[in-house]
């Protein structure tokens, strides 16, 4: 695979600074994050509970806000956006798998996948859509509502709901948390074959060592500081890099 | 238990503050009307007591039992001679004993024969003449201003009337009488009581003279005793019974006060059943509210209870502790309810005192409004949480370890088979109700009524479902998205959104049954009053047509001919009918009666009689008897009315005079003559128009007459239906309590469904639905369940109300008039109330916090 360094990256964060509460009780969630997520890249953070991780993902993803600093997504300083702006980045520019509850109880498997689209009026591109069904076999199931298929069948209507917009990054908190190991690493492998492929910018955030082990790329938070990146890991370097954070 | 019910509720009380609010709405009402009639009975009370308060005995006719409670303020007949009142007089213990007597007729307005007065064809407040007995305890007025009535020819007014009227000392004031005006110099002012509080009517002294001629009375109508100190008043009272003649009797002030508040209570109460009946509809409604708010709960709870009933509680412990939460709510909306019952009492009798002047007691609030409004409110939130409660008791501990709280697809099949039963049942008693001769037929119809929407409630889940399905498209088409999923979320819980839905279809129904019912009325007056041949009908605003005003009528040019009808009533086999006087001659000339033989054949000593005498098994042949006072007169039964509710019996005037004396004309009906009056469509430049004639003929009323008003039938028409509209308006204002506790219904139900909904709609927000989206989506999902229950309730307010009018045929109803206009009206209300009812959930949801809405515990 080669890696076009060339163009800018989907999303960044400059001097990233998340303070929740104030006085006594203040925690500092994130502190002093720099961070750069390159096109076409499958980024993980890991750390342990409470590193900052989640938020992280969050205030790249414009659920939260920065208490300082600022972040991009596709080159748009999103720090200083409306609610209703930043609700339009979110729209055209990001697709989101959570780590359950990702979809919609009243609308069909089919339904779930094309909501991004419907809500931005947008067409569906039919050869773009086959192939994502195609890929994460979900033809059969289409017409499901949710609670009418697996945990694994759900989670991979919800990524084929991010990807088929073809957004600009894709961000996934745990989203083979609540898998068995099976339906986790064919999920899994699923993304990583949408960056390989596609060309597709993920970025997720996990505390599973071999759900990491998909990543191009994984970047340890610890203290709301990001203190070590590893590239081409493996499942045993995570856990080994793991265990010095103390884990 | 106890304490975990409070807990649970304090814990979440947003959930609850609606549901409150609905059961406080509802009874506020009641409390609201109690505490209103209540200070109208203790006004009137006080009233009475000053009415009273002067004389320590008090002479009068007897009641009789046939005598029903009339109007208290109404011209009694006289039957105390002058000699019996000095009689009364000379029993021992007596200082004074003054003979009273009422003059019917009215006190004019400074220049009343000026004054465009055809406009009024209502009267003004009432007068109340008296004659002057120079005693100001008898009189009950101290003078204010001036003297007293010395010598004959002489009035005085109280003191509010006499700026009012526009009259000074020394004017010359005019009454009019039946027979006549009559003019009077005015003396003095007086003050009633102790704050002339006379409930808006004209207080006037004439002297005794005076009097007995106005009323062309000789004698008394009652008699007032002031005893002289010390005296045992029971006592007096009964030596006094000892001469006065037979029928009448003595009786104490105290006492006569006393009977009279009572007599106004019994009519009290009925206002008081009308209002709370409408109380009882609000809470109804807001017993489905109730439902529904429970039943939320009890699904969010499910994982709670799950774990209560793992760790050992009872499915009994948990039924209890739900009904004791509905306890606890129900005492704190009562409370509520009172409250604002009160407030709404004060708001309303301050707005009443605006128009009519002070006419109330002091508003308190009586214990009977609190034991009524906290017994309604708990009973209506108990009753209507025993289901969802039961419900709860019935949740298995595996439930706790369920991951969400879906709830269960249960078919609907149940909910039909119960639903179409009670609908039909509902139906059966209705209809059993209004045709079938039943001692109470109110209570058939209002159980059956009750039962069938029930039914209608519980079927409408099986419509709301498949119709929110079919709008899906449509919804998609005008909303995209947002209109999608509002369809999905009513689709989802057919339950819950057709509960909502059916506690405005209530409301909606009594309206749409009024306005039929209503409208159909409206034709019927239209059609009655296009039947008729008059030009112009003369009525007097105060008591009966006097017979000189016919005459005068009568003699102006271009007037053709006169018909008048007087009503009255008498008994037949016991039983008070209504008799119609008619002047046969003239009868058919101006309105086509519908009877057999025609009504020109009507003879003396003849009677026709009306479908209701019919059923009796009186025949055409028949002879009749029929008395009134002290008459009997017995008639051949000569014909027979196509119709009821224009008399029971019709008899002519001869008839009419032998059986009642003097007969009291209600009405004049008037035709001009064709060759001089041309109707106003016509235009003909030369002829006299219809209204012009009817001009001239009140100019020649004006001098003598100024109280009979001669409308066209067109105004006649129009002033009926005006009345007809104010009903309308009067109900629907009562059923708008109804209506926004169904309208809270609504929002009720979103704002819980949107909590249930939190992570969903966090979701939706983080792929990017706006939220102005969110705020649609809520608000389509309230206009489709306000539309939906509005449909619902008119169709079946006009069926209903078309069955009321169809079983009413003998009234003249001849079909049903759907009130289109109307029906437009409600739905585009509708529309708008449910964007109303979105505003509060709406705005909940759209501001949910995205990150906190995804993380919530689903």
């Amino acid at each position: 695979m080669t890696t076009t360094t060339v163009s800018a990256p989907a999303a960044t964060m400059r001097d990233g600074y998340k303070d929740y509460g104030s006085g006594e009780a203040a925690v500092r969630a994130l502190d002093g994050i720099n961070v750069s997520m390159a096109r076409g890249e499958f980024t993980a953070i890991m750390g342990p509970s409470g590193s900052g991780k989640s938020t992280l993902l969050h205030t790249l993803a414009g659920l939260d806000n920065l208490s300082a600093g600022s972040s991009t997504i596709a080159d748009t300083v999103i720090t200083d956006l409306s609610e209703a702006q930043i609700t339009e980045v979110r729209r055209k520019y990001i697709g989101f798998v959570f780590q359950s509850f990702n979809l919609i109880p009243s609308l069909s498997a089919k339904e779930n996948i094309t909501l991004p689209l419907d809500i931005s009026g947008t067409k569906v591109d039919p050869a773009w859509f086959d192939e994502i069904i195609g890929i994460l076999g979900l033809k059969d199931r289409l017409t499901h509502l949710p609670a009418e298929l697996s945990g694994g069948q759900q989670q991979r209507v919800a990524v084929a709901r991010a990807l088929v917009a073809r957004p600009e990054i894709i961000f996934a908190d745990e989203p083979s948390g609540n898998l068995d190991s099976k339906s986790g690493s064919e999920l899994l492998a699923f993304m990583q074959r949408a960056v390989k492929e596609f060309g597709q910018t993920i970025v997720m955030v996990t505390h599973d060592p071999t759900a990491a082990s998909y990543a191009d790329r994984i970047l340890f938070l610890e203290d709301g500081k990001i203190v070590d990146e590893m590239r081409e890991p493996t499942a045993d370097r995570v856990l080994d890099r793991m265990k010095q954070m103390g884990h | 238990m106890f304490r975990l019910a409070l807990k649970s509720v304090r814990h979440n009380p947003k959930r609850l503050i609606l549901t409150a609010f609905a059961v406080a709405l509802g009874v506020s009402l009641v409390a609201a009307t109690q505490v209103f009639t209540n200070a109208l009975s203790s006004g009137f009370s006080d009233l009475f007591e000053d009415i009273y308060s002067g004389s320590d005995v008090i002479v009068e006719a007897a009641p009789t039992t046939d005598d029903e409670a009339g109007d208290p303020f109404a011209a009694a007949e006289g039957i105390f001679t002058p000699e019996e009142v000095e009689e009364i007089a000379a029993v021992d213990g007596v200082e004074i004993a003054g003979g009273g007597l009422q003059v019917d007729g009215s006190v004019l307005a400074s220049g009343y024969a000026d004054a465009g007065a055809t406009d009024s064809l209502s009267g003004g407040p009432p007068s109340q003449i008296f004659n002057w007995v120079g005693d100001p305890r008898i009189d009950q007025a101290t003078l204010i201003d001036g003297r007293g009535i010395e010598s004959q020819g002489e009035i005085v007014l109280d003191l509010d009337a006499a700026p009012a009227l526009g009259y000074e000392l020394g004017d010359e004031v005019a009454i009019a009488t039946l027979d006549g005006v009559s003019t009077f110099e005015l003396v003095g002012t007086i003050r009633f009581g102790d704050s002339n509080n006379l409930q808006g009517a004209t207080l006037a002294f004439i002297e005794d003279a005076d009097a007995h001629d106005l009323a062309g009375d000789p004698n008394y109508s009652s008699v007032s005793v002031v005893a002289e100190e010390g005296q045992d008043l029971d006592r007096l009272a009964s030596d006094i019974s000892g001469v006065i003649p037979e029928g009448t009797r003595a009786i104490t002030g105290e006492d006569k006060a006393a009977e009279q508040t009572e007599e106004l209570n019994d009519v009290l109460q009925y206002v008081d059943i009308f209002a709370i009946a409408f109380g009882l509809i609000a809470l109804f409604v807001g017993a489905y509210i109730i439902v529904n708010t429970f039943r939320i709960i009890v699904t969010q709870r499910t994982r709670e209870f799950g774990l209560m009933r793992a760790i050992g509680v009872t499915g009994k412990q948990i039924r209890r502790m739900i009904l004791l939460e509905a306890v606890v709510i129900a005492f704190i909306a009562s409370t509520l309810g009172i409250i604002m019952g009160y407030l709404l009492a004060l708001a309303f009798s301050w707005l009443v005192s605006l128009f009519a002047g002070d006419i109330f007691g002091t508003l308190t609030l009586p214990l009977d409004a609190v034991l009524w409004s906290y017994g309604l409110g708990t009973a209506v939130t108990l009753i209507a949480a025993i289901m969802p409660a039961i419900h709860a008791s019935r949740i298995a501990p595996m439930e706790a370890l369920r991951e969400s709280a879906t709830s269960g697809k249960k078919p609907l099949k149940v909910r039909n088979i119960v639903g179409a039963a009670m609908f039909l049942v509902g139906a059966g008693v209705v209809t059993l109700g209004l045709y079938a001769d039943f001692e109470r037929p109110y209570i058939y119809v209002g159980v059956g009524a009750v039962t069938l929407v029930i039914g209608a409630t519980l079927l409408s889940a099986q419509i709301l479902s498949p119709l929110a399905g079919a709008m899906r498209p449509a919804l998609w088409k005008w909303f995209r998205v947002d209109g999608k999923l509002a369809a999905n979320n009513i689709q989802r819980e057919p339950r819950r959104s057709s509960n909502t839905a059916a506690a405005l279809m209530i409301g909606v129904m009594l309206l749409a049954l009024v306005a039929t019912f209503t409208e159909s009325l409206k034709t019927v007056v239209t059609e009655e009053f296009s039947s008729t041949r008059a030009d112009a009908f003369a009525t007097s605003t105060q008591g009966a047509m006097p017979y000189g005003a016919i005459d005068v009528i009568e003699s102006v040019d271009g007037v053709a001919l006169t018909s008048s009808i007087g009503f009255s009533q008498a008994e037949y086999d016991g039983v008070a009918y209504s008799v119609a006087v008619l002047e046969p001659e003239t009868a058919s000339e101006v309105v086509e009666y519908q009877s057999d033989p025609s009504v020109d054949d009507l003879g003396s000593g003849e009677a026709y009689i009306d479908p209701t005498i019919v059923d009796l098994g009186v025949e055409v042949g028949d002879e009749i008897t029929l008395t009134a006072g002290e008459n009997d007169i017995t008639l051949e039964v000569a014909g027979t009315l196509a119709r009821e509710g224009e008399g029971n019996f019709w008899i002519d005037f001869a008839t009419g005079e032998d059986l009642l004396g003097e007969v009291s004309i209600v009405q004049t009906l008037v035709v001009y003559d064709d060759s001089v009056v041309a109707d106003d469509a016509d235009n003909a430049d030369s002829a006299t128009t219809v209204t012009e004639q009817t001009e001239l003929v009140q100019e020649a009323l004006a001098e003598d007459y100024p109280l009979v008003f001669l409308a066209q039938p067109g105004q006649l028409e129009q002033l009926a239906n005006t009345f007809i509209d104010l009903l309308l308006g009067v109900i629907s204002a009562l059923l708008g309590s109804a209506l926004v506790i169904a309208l809270l219904g609504v929002a009720n139900t979103l704002l819980l469904s949107v909590t249930e909904r939190t992570r969903e709609i966090g979701l939706l927000r983080a792929v990017g639905l706006k939220k102005s989206s969110v705020w649609r989506m809520i608000t389509v999902e309230s206009m489709v369940m306000a539309v939906f229950g509005t449909v619902m309730g008119m169709v079946l307010g006009v069926a209903l109300g078309s069955a009321l009018v169809l079983s009413l045929a003998d009234f003249g109803f001849d079909g049903v008039t759907i009130p289109w206009v109307w029906l437009i009206v409600y739905t585009v209300a509708a529309a708008i109330a449910g964007v109303l009812a979105a505003v509060w959930p709406a705005w909940r949801a759209s501001r949910l916090n995205i990150l906190a809405a995804i993380a919530a515990d689903g």
